[in-house]
């Protein structure tokens, strides 16, 4: 499984990428050469220079410590928010698809209505009940994730269920519950995981697009969508465009990466999987 | 630099006057923000206040030079005891839906404005209004009014047709009937108000067959707007994009005064700023000069009272230097050594570069050891949430405008500072409260000799300022930008843009 893994050079590109982000977001306060936050009016919307390597923003704060600190906001919310995608979503999915009826016709009606909706938009209207915030962001993103991990596991349950391990442990007289925690979901892991590497991907999108409209995380928080948006909404795109750049280079480089390594990582695990998620 | 900003509105407007006017057409003005109402009752922002004086007109006036013209009254005579008021009215004209203009008209409009809360402010020493004859109408006052005549040239002082006034009864105006040179034709929320050509106008008639006033919140999608000649005028141009906007051709870019003062305002009756030491600190704090410059690039002035330099009353005084040191002793004098925690309400999109001042401010104050939460708010809810009384108000710092439009200090300071006006009834939203400041703001309403108030207005800026009711940010400028073809606009520092003599040159 490795080996098949190492031989796709893309994916081995993508793990580099999300090594780079996960280095970068660990150790943000020995990379960043300013305080993220420590700002000077005077030395506002300075282009990248020695100094500066990625310039300023408007408030004259150095745009490299404030990405690689924003690495943090981001990959934390990205961690979270396919957290509760994953802790909501894979049990009711499992139990929709194990016990399928009336429990499976229910749930499934459930997570038409949800995904219905675009996932962002739903994203967009939790957080206006909630009010804008980080912790808001990531709870109305989780949210959005979880019919998509509904679906997933339910379809992997509903052609586990039917194979002969699973009906020997039934003959046995094993509880549903031993036979879904035991059986089905060790074999449901890969497309878990999978799912969950491109999930990360579209978090940090989700989160970035929130920051941007104001409703994720608040200043002074460095995030990069709300990065992005200061350089776009402070008429800076054009006199002073590395501010708007710069995040979004960012947020490319990280959903690429994650995106390369889902991909990667679906061929190694499961080649029946491929061109399903 | 103010000199030249008239003179450049003048400018514009004479340019159109050197050519042969055509007739005809439509012009097209985007500004940022949907008018609240079009009842003047009930406006209170300048975008709707735009809007409505081109279809109701006041008694009096004031032009772009800032001078007190006739409008609807063609002279006015105060009394010399400051009691009463009389007003001559114009001849022959008529609202648009052919009620005459009379006496009786000025009569049944200032009746209705009276009963309007907000109004309230302009008309506090009418006792009666009587009719003398047809175009002859009195203003009797308990006590001098001082501010009374800049008062009458405040837009939201329109007059409607008499004959709507009855049908509408307790309701709110969505259709303004008034007597200016544009008739009221259509508004679509969010989107659009539309006026059309009276032909009928008493005065000279406009060129235009129409105007739209068009809504677009994004400061960046106005100026695309322009730069493509979809529309012909832009409000608000981002200062940033100025430079670069003048050197497009087609383009002009129109730089003028405002009278509006940005500030931001302390809960006074709430610790930590019921003490005088953490107001002040916070005034040393913030280094308002590099706001002015960078973030306002230099579209605007640091204040050096809480009203700007053109206005009637102004004194100069010395803005707090920028002094963390300072600001942190006078912190650890307060009690607050270890920092403080506040939260700071501002809005978005409403005034100049807003949201990116207030990151600002939290910056500075990070650095003196105040930890600021930044909540914004839709500008709507945002006024309704500052309108709560003392008892449900949720702020303990927040920022807003205020535009002195009628140019005279009363308005520009009473309805802010005087304890009568406390929110929810009035605009004072910090619930500012001061013996000396109410005694001197009662004192100068009712004094009319012209250097007597000048000094009190004096003494009254000069308490204030060491008391450091606010946060003293700026005072704004206005940059609009128009295509050339739209010729003969004015462009007023009340921050509007008038279209009454426009035409386009095709």
């Amino acid at each position: 499984m490795l080996k098949r893994l190492v031989k796709h050079k893309l994916a081995i590109l993508g793990a580099l990428i999300v090594l780079a982000f996960l280095v970068a977001a660990a150790f943000a306060p020995y990379l960043a050469p300013r305080d993220p936050l420590k700002s000077s009016l005077r030395e506002a919307r300075k282009p990248p220079s020695p100094t500066y390597p990625l310039g300023t923003d408007h408030l004259g704060r150095d745009l490299l410590s404030r990405i690689i600190f924003g690495t943090r906001v981001s990959l934390l919310m990205a961690v979270i928010s396919v957290g509760i995608g994953l802790a909501v979503g894979t049990p009711v999915g499992a139990l929709s698809g194990f016990y399928g009826g009336a429990t499976d016709m229910v749930t499934q009606r459930i997570v038409d209505i949800m995904m219905a909706f675009p996932g962002i938009l739903l994203a967009i209207v939790v957080v206006a009940v909630l009010g804008p915030g980080l912790w808001n962001a990531m709870l109305a993103v989780g949210i959005s994730f979880v019919p998509t991990y509904v679906r997933v596991v339910r379809g992997a349950v509903l052609e586990l269920r039917e194979r002969e391990f699973v009906e020997a442990s039934r003959a046995t007289g094993a509880s549903g519950l031993h036979i879904i925690v035991r059986h089905i979901m060790p074999n449901c892991i890969a497309p878990i995981i999978v799912l969950s590497t491109l999930q990360m991907a579209s978090a940090i999108l989700w989160a970035a697009g929130l920051g941007y409209l104001g409703l994720g995380a608040q200043p002074p928080t460095p995030e990069w969508g709300a990065m992005l948006g200061e350089g776009y909404n402070y008429g800076m795109i054009r006199v002073a465009p590395h501010v708007t750049i710069f995040p979004g280079v960012a947020i490319a480089l990280a959903v690429l990466g994650f995106n390369l390594l889902g991909d990667g990582l679906r061929d190694a695990l499961d080649p029946r999987l491929r061109g399903r998620l | 630099m103010r000199k030249l900003g008239i003179l450049l509105a003048v400018a514009v407007g004479l340019m159109g006057l050197a050519q042969t006017p055509k007739l005809g057409g439509e012009l097209v003005i985007a500004f940022g923000t949907d008018p609240e109402s079009l009842d003047p009752n009930k406006i209170t922002s300048a975008p709707a206040g735009m809007v409505l004086t081109h279809v109701a007109e006041t008694l009096l006036t004031m032009d772009e030079n800032l001078e007190i013209r006739p409008l609807l009254a063609q002279s006015w005579k105060l009394a010399e005891d400051g009691r009463s008021l009389t007003l001559y009215l114009r001849k022959g004209v008529k609202f648009h839906d052919g009620t005459p203009f009379n006496a009786q008209a000025v009569k049944d409009n200032l009746e209705r404005f009276r009963k309007a809360t907000y109004a309230f402010l302009l008309f506090p020493r009418v006792q009666t209004i009587d009719i003398v004859d047809e175009y002859t109408v009195v203003l009797n006052l308990d006590m001098p009014f001082a501010p009374i005549v800049s008062h009458l040239t405040h837009n939201f002082v329109a007059l409607v047709s008499p004959k709507q006034i009855a049908e509408v009864g307790d309701k709110e105006i969505m259709d303004p009937v008034g007597t200016g040179p544009f008739k009221f034709d259509k508004w679509v929320r969010g989107e659009y108000v539309r006026i059309v050509k009276n032909p009928d106008y008493w005065g000279d008639k406009p060129y235009l067959d129409a105007v739209k006033f068009l809504v677009v919140p994004s400061d960046a999608t106005r100026l695309v707007l322009l730069e493509t000649g979809q529309v012909h005028a832009i409000m608000r141009v981002p200062p940033l994009e100025a430079p670069r906007l003048r050197g497009v051709k087609g383009v002009e870019v129109v730089k003028l005064p405002s009278v509006r003062t940005i500030y931001i305002a302390f809960h006074y009756q709430r610790a930590p700023f019921t003490d005088v030491r953490v107001r002040q600190a916070f005034n040393y704090a913030v280094d308002k000069e590099a706001i002015v410059q960078t973030i306002l690039g230099g579209v605007g002035g640091v204040s050096d009272a809480p009203i700007m330099p053109l206005i009637f009353g102004y004194a100069k005084q010395n803005p707090y230097p920028y002094d963390p040191e300072m600001a942190k002793k006078l912190l650890a004098d307060a009690g607050y050594a270890k920092g403080l925690k506040i939260k700071f309400y501002h809005p978005t999109g409403r005034y100049m570069m807003d949201a990116a001042i207030a990151q600002a401010v939290q910056a500075y104050l990070r650095d003196v050891g105040v930890e600021v939460e930044l909540i914004t708010m839709e500008w709507a809810a945002y006024l309704a949430f500052l309108r709560k009384p003392l008892e449900e108000s949720g702020f303990d710092m927040f920022m807003l405008g205020w535009g002195c439009v009628t140019l005279d200090a009363d308005y520009g300071l009473f309805p802010l500072f005087h304890t009568s006006e406390w929110a929810p009834k009035g605009s004072n939203r910090s619930f500012y409260s001061h013996p000396t400041v109410d005694a001197l703001l009662e004192q100068a309403r009712v004094t009319v000799n012209y250097e007597a108030r000048k000094a009190l207005y004096a003494d009254l800026i000069a308490f204030l300022w060491q008391d450091a009711g606010w946060l003293f940010l700026h005072y704004e400028e206005q940059i609009n930008a128009q295509r050339t073809t739209a010729k003969g606009l004015i462009h007023h520092p009340r921050e509007y843009i008038l279209a009454h003599k426009a035409w386009l040159d095709r």
